[in-house]
C-alpha cells in the first residue's frame, strides 16, 4: 500500500446496543465513497459481525481482522471491495473468535496501515464499554456517538463520552437516530435539542425512524441507496458534513394540508 | 367539543418532560460518581462545618447534584440558625 494524503479514523460507538451503529457506518461509509473518497469500514465486533450483512458482502469474506493481526493473511487479502463502489472496502471482524483475542495496540497497528490508502476509516464499535470498545477507540482520531432519543441510550452515551474523553478522544459528534417526529410533537419522545443539551456535544446528524431500514438490511443494500428513504437522505447529509460541507438539517415532518387537518382532529 | 373527540383519542399525559427530568438526575449522579452513601457522608461533613462556624442545623439538609453542560453542580440547602451564646453567670 502506498503512502498518501492525511486520513482520518472515526470510531462509531454508543455504549448501548441496537441503536443503529452498524447501519450508520454502512450508510455513511457508502456516502463518503459516493463523494469520491477512499473509505475503509472496520468491523471490530469480533464474534458478532454485522457490517458484511449490511453491505451485502457476507459471501465474499475470506480473511478477517483477527487473521491480519495473527499474520495468517496480509491486510490487502482481508479487505473486501464493494463491487459497485470500489473505493469502499470492508475489513470484516472474525465471527467465530472472541474480542479478548485482540488488543488495542494490535487494532491500532492495523488502522495505521489502512491510513496509507484510505481517506476515511470508519470503525464500527461493539456495544458495551469493555475490551471490544477499547479495541475500537484505540486508533481513532474522532468519534461519532449514535444515540436514540430515550433515557437508557442517552445515559449510556453520556458514560461513553466520559470514557472517550479520559482516553483523550475529545472530538466527538452526535447522531440522533430513530427520531419519531410525531412522538416528539406529542411530547412522548425526547427532542433532539434535549438530547443534545444533556450530552453537550456537537450535533452531526438527525436520522428519522424509517421502516425502509429493515428492507435495506434484508437486501444488503445500505439505506443510503434507497432514494425513497428519508433516513437514507439523512445519512447522505451526515457523510457530506463529515466531508466538510455545510448541509442544513432535514425537515423530518411533512406539513401538508392533510396532516394539519389530521392534527386538528388528533388523528395524526 | 365532543364532536371533535369522536375523531380523537383519549389523550394521555405527555411523558417526555418526565424523561427529561429523570435523565437530568441520573446524568448528574453518573457524572459526579455520586451515590447515596457519598451524599450521606457529605451531609455529615456539612453539619460539622456549620458547627465549626457557629451555626446549628435546624432542618433537613438537601444535597442535590445537577448537571449543566457536562459539569455537575452540587446544590446544598442547609437550614441553620446562629448558635445561642452561653450566657455568662452574673
Amino acid at each position: 500500500m502506498r503512502m498518501s494524503h492525511r486520513s482520518v479514523a472515526i470510531v462509531v460507538t454508543s455504549g448501548k446496543g441496537g441503536v443503529g451503529k452498524s447501519t450508520t457506518v454502512a450508510s455513511v461509509g457508502l456516502g463518503l465513497a459516493q463523494l469520491g473518497h477512499k473509505v475503509c469500514l472496520v468491523d471490530t465486533d469480533i464474534g458478532l459481525r454485522k457490517l458484511d450483512l449490511m453491505l451485502g458482502l457476507e459471501n465474499r469474506i475470506v480473511y478477517d481482522l483477527v487473521d491480519v493481526i495473527e499474520g495468517v493473511a496480509k491486510l490487502r487479502q482481508a479487505l473486501v471491495r464493494h463491487k459497485e463502489y470500489p473505493d469502499l472496502a470492508l475489513l470484516p471482524a472474525a465471527q467465530t473468535r472472541y474480542k479478548e483475542e485482540v488488543n488495542p495496540a494490535q487494532v491500532k497497528h492495523v488502522v495505521d496501515e489502512l491510513r496509507k490508502e484510505f481517506h476515511y476509516i470508519l470503525i464500527d464499535s461493539p456495544a458495551g464499554i469493555e475490551g471490544g470498545f477499547r479495541n475500537a477507540i484505540a486508533a481513532a482520531d474522532r468519534a461519532i456517538l449514535v444515540v436514540n432519543p430515550e433515557i437508557p441510550s442517552v445515559r449510556d452515551s453520556d458514560r461513553v463520552i466520559g470514557l472517550l474523553e479520559s482516553a483523550s478522544l475529545t472530538n466527538i459528534d452526535l447522531v440522533v437516530n430513530r427520531v419519531q417526529p410525531g412522538m416528539v410533537r406529542d411530547g412522548d419522545m425526547l427532542s433532539v435539542e434535549r438530547v443534545q443539551n444533556h450530552l453537550a456535544i456537537n450535533l452531526l446528524g438527525i436520522v428519522p425512524e424509517d421502516r425502509r431500514i429493515i428492507r435495506s438490511s434484508n437486501t444488503g443494500e445500505p439505506v443510503i441507496l434507497d432514494n425513497k428513504s428519508l433516513a437514507g437522505k439523512a445519512f447522505s447529509n451526515i457523510a457530506r458534513r463529515l466531508a466538510g460541507e455545510d448541509v442544513p438539517f432535514l425537515e423530518l415532518e411533512e406539513t401538508t394540508l392533510i396532516t394539519r387537518i389530521k392534527r386538528l382532529f388528533h388523528i395524526a | 367539543m365532543s364532536f371533535l373527540n369522536m375523531f380523537g383519542k383519549d389523550k394521555e399525559e405527555p411523558t417526555a418532560t418526565k424523561a427529561d427530568d429523570r435523565l437530568a438526575l441520573v446524568l448528574s449522579y453518573q457524572r459526579s460518581d455520586i451515590d447515596e452513601k457519598k451524599l450521606k457522608e457529605f451531609r455529615g461533613r456539612l453539619i460539622q462545618l456549620c458547627d465549626d462556624f457557629g451555626y446549628d442545623v435546624v432542618g433537613h439538609i438537601e444535597v442535590i447534584p445537577q448537571s449543566k453542560e457536562r459539569t455537575t453542580i452540587i446544590n446544598a440547602s442547609i437550614p441553620v440558625r446562629l448558635k445561642e451564646q452561653m450566657k455568662e453567670p452574673i
